[in-house]
């Protein structure tokens, strides 16, 4: 009979070990759900409010890693199809398209995700700047931010040579010929990665196995870091003050503390051990009314929101417009004019001009300024609020380059033709 | 004062213990430094397998006076005047594309550098002239180019 019962109660036994708690009622389940789960123990149990705020967030980061996992995904499947040799490498793209159920959709997603990514990361770095998060205690990860950054766009530029077609041939050949030019090293450097004097076999095979294997270790590694350090630099970034619930410091500013509601002042935010209840670089364990609620089910839903709108948006696009694939790569013959991906159409335009300048020097006094940002500017008013006025130098300058990059990308993009002379688009 | 305070005193003795930690943290990052060393020269490899940099091309009868001949695999354009014969890069020595002959020079349709026929810069972004490589008459009349040579521009091979 016992083991009848024990039967019976199998499946129910299993999923109990598997999951520890049911469905949380309570604040003790909401805490310990999130507490003891592997994946969702990355969030902190509580969240302050102003990280939910989408007017804050922008829900930025969260696209952002909604991308890198479709990119993941897609990346994973592609893969198993994909062979890096210069004889098959373009003739499996067109089989993608003809052979593979859902091949052409793949890469299609694989494709647009990879823009979106490169430009959703630079978005949230504009967030972080702009609401001025990187000041401490925020340093550190404002610099593993970059690196993010950074990696993202060698990322897409790895993978931008798989196709082996014109367009990434001569990407290619472009963009590490920039490389050549930084001082002393410069050819030596290029000679490394391409593993060649000339992007050819071994040039492709190197971005292979720097596009699907090392570059996603390194970048989850590194996200993990970044995310980590969210909740031990004590949350996302916000408005000083705005820890004390909105009642408490109403009464505050008329003076009349004694007068509070019964609730708001004896309010006890119930700790259950020290359970994540991390409010600030310290663990504190106390009575003190906050601003959070339980990240169960709050912070999941927006982030399980944020993740469905990016994926519906990125299939929406994927069905509208196809990844673009030209003519087998041709190293005899340069497309005129030969262009590199958008997001360096910047920095194309400025090594028409001086190849040193604009390819080494201004994006490495650009990417040092970046990472020394935190170091230098630590004046800590203004943080947690977009565009304080008590930063308008940096914001002013912040915006400048900014903007002069976005110019020289539309002229790179739109207003450059045959031999990069100057055509107007209409 | 005891004996062991004023031993502090003097120039730092080391102990044991730090003796052993400073050692075994230079073995550590000596080991570290070695196997980095060793897989950047693991990355840099001793044979490509791309286009050899010596090439024959070819008997001088068989280019007429007054060729311009652009090999677009080997990267070099073949000329033949009345000095001589000699190779010309036909590789843009801004950012490395393809260059297209034209009537007065070469052309690059990346970023817009112009070249005169001798390979001296005409105009646009390029920092110097096109290189000039070795030309050299095989034992059996053909002539071998050396991509891995430059030599001055306006040497030609008398043939």
């Amino acid at each position: 009979m016992a083991l009848l019962r024990d039967l019976i109660d199998l499946p129910k036994n299993v999923w109990n070990s598997v999951f520890r708690n049911p469905l949380p009622s309570s604040d003790l389940g909401r805490s310990q759900t999130t507490f003891q789960n592997l994946f969702l123990h990355i969030h902190p149990v509580k969240t302050h409010v102003n990280t939910l705020r989408p007017g804050y967030t922008l829900g930025l980061g969260a696209i952002s890693m909604s991308l890198f996992i479709i990119l993941c995904v897609t990346g994973g499947l592609l893969m198993f199809y994909y062979v890096p040799s210069v004889e098959q490498a373009h003739n499996r793209m067109l089989d993608l398209a003809g052979t593979v159920a859902f091949g052409t959709l793949l890469r299609n997603m694989h494709r647009w995700s990879a823009h979106g990514m490169v430009a959703l990361v630079f978005l949230h770095l504009c967030r972080v700047f702009y609401t001025g998060s990187y000041k401490p205690p925020r340093e550190f990860n404002w610099i593993v931010g970059v690196v993010l950054f950074l990696l993202t766009l060698v990322a897409s530029f790895t993978g931008y040579l798989l196709p082996w077609d014109q367009l990434a041939f001569w990407a290619i050949t472009v963009g590490t010929a920039i490389a050549g030019y930084a001082p002393v090293l410069g050819e030596h450097m290029r000679f490394l990665l391409l593993g060649d004097r000339v992007v050819g076999q071994e040039a492709l095979i190197r971005f292979y196995v720097l596009h699907v294997a090392v570059l996603p270790t390194v970048m989850i590694v590194l996200l993990g870091v970044h995310f980590w350090r969210i909740r031990k630099d004590g949350g996302l970034s916000r408005p000083e003050g705005s820890d004390v619930p909105e009642a408490q410091t109403a009464a505050a500013r008329e003076g009349k503390l004694e007068g509070l509601a019964p609730a708001a002042k004896t309010a006890k935010v119930k700790t259950f051990g020290v359970m994540g209840l991390v409010r600030g670089p310290f663990t504190k364990v106390g009575n003190a009314p906050d601003n959070t609620v339980y990240a169960w089910p709050h912070l999941f839903v927006s982030e399980l929101f944020c993740f469905a709108l990016t994926v519906v948006a990125i299939l929406v696009v994927s069905l509208m417009f196809h990844a673009p694939l030209e003519a087998p790569a041709d190293p005899t013959h340069p497309p005129n004019p030969s262009k590199a991906p958008w997001y360096f159409l910047g920095l194309q335009e400025m090594v028409s001009y001086s190849a040193f300048w604009g390819g080494i020097g201004i994006p490495t006094i650009f990417v040092i300024l970046l990472l020394l940002l935190p170091y230098i500017d630590r004046d800590n008013r203004g943080v947690g609020v977009w565009f304080s006025r008590h930063r308008l130098l940096a914001l002013t300058l912040f915006t400048t380059l900014l903007v002069v990059n976005l110019v020289l990308i539309v002229i790179g993009t739109w207003f450059r033709g045959p031999n990069w002379a100057l055509v107007t688009p209409w | 004062m005891s004996d062991e305070d004023k031993a502090t005193d003097k120039p730092a003795a080391m102990s044991r213990r730090r003796a052993l930690t400073v050692t075994s943290a230079v073995g550590l990052c000596g080991a570290g430094g070695v196997a980095g060393l060793s897989n950047l020269l693991f990355f840099q490899p001793r044979v490509t397998y791309g286009e050899p940099s010596r090439f024959r091309i070819g008997r001088p009868e068989t280019f007429p006076m007054g060729t311009r001949l652009p090999l677009s695999r080997q990267r070099v354009t073949i000329v033949r005047v009345e000095a001589g014969m000699a190779a010309i890069s036909n590789t843009c020595t801004h950012l490395g594309c393809v260059i297209a002959t034209t009537e007065i020079g070469f052309d690059c349709p990346c970023h817009g550098s112009r070249f005169d026929a001798d390979g001296g810069v005409l105009g646009g972004p390029a920092p110097r002239p096109l290189p000039w490589f070795a030309l050299a008459l095989s034992p059996a009349g053909e002539v071998e180019v050396d991509t891995a040579t430059e030599v001055p521009q306006g040497t030609f091979l008398k043939v």
